[in-house]
């Protein structure tokens, strides 16, 4: 049997931990972007895990977003000065009237103004969905939103389904939920 | 001493040096001692200059030369053993030439507080985490770096984090997180309709503007609920001395708000904010806290398994060359009419 000789070996195991030297510089890939949020608006959060924080609700009461896992959730990142936002509303409030025995939750977040601006803006409107103040802008920053008004369909198990900008019609909306509600059934 | 023809260095101390092997092992240990560094500074943009590798170039052909020559039997049986230590050297060196010409240049990744940016040569997304007035008054907010599989790390204040062939590590950007409310007190949006973070109140100063011979980091926000379009300009403790007398020795920010029905200056529109202050600047009250927020700092580093086989490997073959005695063989060389001797 032929013997190997200490620098063939050695240089054999130069060579392979050359290779994988220089290996990791080639096809280095990341998780899709999709799925990691960032630079492209509330559609590239779709897949991801939904962030919550706790925030307060018009009553001064904690809440946040993780409260409402099991259920459906349309999170509209809203503010009173913001026209469409205002537009849309009614179509919020008729979804929600709708389809809340089927497990849907609207949740309006406020960004950036006081009580008493979310306030008066709910009750002009005559909401009856939940309506959380979000002071810091902290969802708005974590959804990736571009402007206002901001939806995004979060499913029971907390992932977000879509992101969506700008304003929605009642049949965007139930376009949006009736697959997840109806996937429950 | 028998001493092989290939001894042609002086004498030192009654001791034949081998001036080939002083110059293979010199190279070995510079060229080491280089890519190593690449540890130690990351960040130092001159791992990735074409000198930089032409050094390296030049420690492998030197190092591989004595290598090869070496295990002829040319410098004895130490030589030979020293071509071990050799080709680890050779392996640490490669691996500090791949990350120095395949590596990316270092990059610096600012993001707003709440957003995500995905690091695709490290296989994870960095988590820039939601701050607070004291976080950015602290300064001391951590980026979580997630991987794919879940797992996750955090990179702090001072901090620098391994992964792979990739470094990261913090870097503080001054930031300051602006509140603005109306004249009945109630709190305002804060958008920054040029920032990909458009529903960001902390502004991160990209720009710089030059403002009376100073060359002033800036940034623009908006208060939609009043109309109101604001440019931020930041002085530091000196430069608000130097151009406001009579200000607190704080750094501060100049607010300029603008109405956006006529484009142009509102009234009472131009003003200092001394960080952790209030002022009413163009019918808005604002409050500002100066301080900074980490930004990401991703640079290549070499292969550490490579650096560890090839550093063990060098170490190795050194003790195996000077430790060991001379005819004590780990390995039976299967070339047997090579010269052993010394």
């Amino acid at each position: 049997m032929p013997r190997l000789s200490l620098g063939l070996i050695v240089a054999l195991i130069a060579v392979v931990a050359i290779v994988f030297t220089v290996k990791p510089y080639f096809g280095a890939s990341g998780p899709p972007a999709s799925r990691m949020g960032g630079g492209g608006g509330p559609a590239m959060l779709a897949g991801a895990p939904a962030q919550s924080y706790t925030i307060k609700t018009l009553a001064g009461a904690d809440d946040g977003l993780d409260r409402y896992r099991g259920s459906v959730v349309l999170v509209n990142l809203w503010a009173s000065w913001c026209a469409p936002c205002r537009s849309e509303t009614p179509a919020l409030e008729r979804l929600y009237r709708d389809d809340r025995g089927k497990g849907l939750v609207v949740l309006g977040i406020d960004q950036g103004e006081s009580a008493a601006a979310a306030s008066a803006f709910a009750k002009e409107m005559n909401l009856s969905y939940p309506i959380l103040l979000d002071e810091d802008q902290q969802y708005g920053r974590a959804y990736a939103a571009i402007g206002l008004p901001t939806s995004l369909v979060v499913d029971r198990t907390g992932h977000i389904v879509r992101g969506i900008d700008g304003e929605l019609s009642l049949a965007q909306m139930h376009d949006a939920v009736d697959p997840l509600l109806q996937a429950h059934e | 001493m028998n001493v092989p023809a290939a001894y042609v260095g002086p004498v030192v101390r009654g001791v034949r040096l081998n001036a080939n092997r002083a110059v293979a092992l010199a190279s070995a240990l510079a060229g080491m001692a280089l890519v190593f560094a690449q540890d130690v500074y990351p960040t130092w943009a001159g791992f990735h200059t074409w000198q930089y590798t032409a050094a390296l170039v030049l420690a492998t052909i030197a190092v591989l030369g004595y290598a090869l020559d070496a295990r002829k039997g040319t410098d004895g049986e130490v030589g030979r053993r020293l071509a071990i230590a050799s080709i680890g050297a050779v392996v640490v060196i490669v691996a500090g030439i791949a990350s120095g010409l395949l590596g990316p240049d270092t990059e610096t990744i600012a993001r707003a507080p709440g957003t995500v940016a995905p690091l695709p040569d490290v296989g994870a997304a960095g988590f820039f985490p939601v701050a607070d007035p004291a976080t950015i008054a602290r300064g001391d907010a951590h980026v979580q770096i997630r991987r794919r599989d879940g797992s996750s790390t955090d990179v702090g204040p001072n901090e620098r984090r391994f992964f792979g062939t990739t470094a990261l590590e913090t870097t503080p950007q001054m930031a300051a997180y602006v509140e603005a409310r109306d004249a009945s007190g109630g709190r305002l949006t804060i958008t920054q309709p040029t920032n990909a973070a458009f529903l960001s109140p902390v502004l991160l100063f990209p720009e710089r503007v030059t403002i009376a011979g100073r060359s002033l980091p800036s940034d623009s926000f908006s208060t939609p609920a009043v109309r109101r379009t604001i440019k931020a300009f930041y002085f530091s403790k000196d430069e608000v001395a130097a151009a406001a007398h009579g200000m607190p020795g704080r750094e501060a920010v100049l607010l300029v708000v603008d109405e956006d029905a006529s484009g142009k200056l509102a009234p009472g529109g131009i003003g200092f904010v001394p960080s952790g202050s209030d002022a009413t600047i163009g019918g808005v009250r604002f409050h500002v806290t100066v301080g900074t927020y980490p930004a990401l700092v991703i640079s290549a580093v070499p292969s550490p398994p490579a650096l560890w086989f090839g550093g063990l490997l060098f170490l190795g073959g050194l003790a195996y060359a000077f430790g060991f005695p001379q005819d004590v063989k780990l390995w039976e060389s299967s070339k047997k009419d090579a010269p052993a001797r010394e």
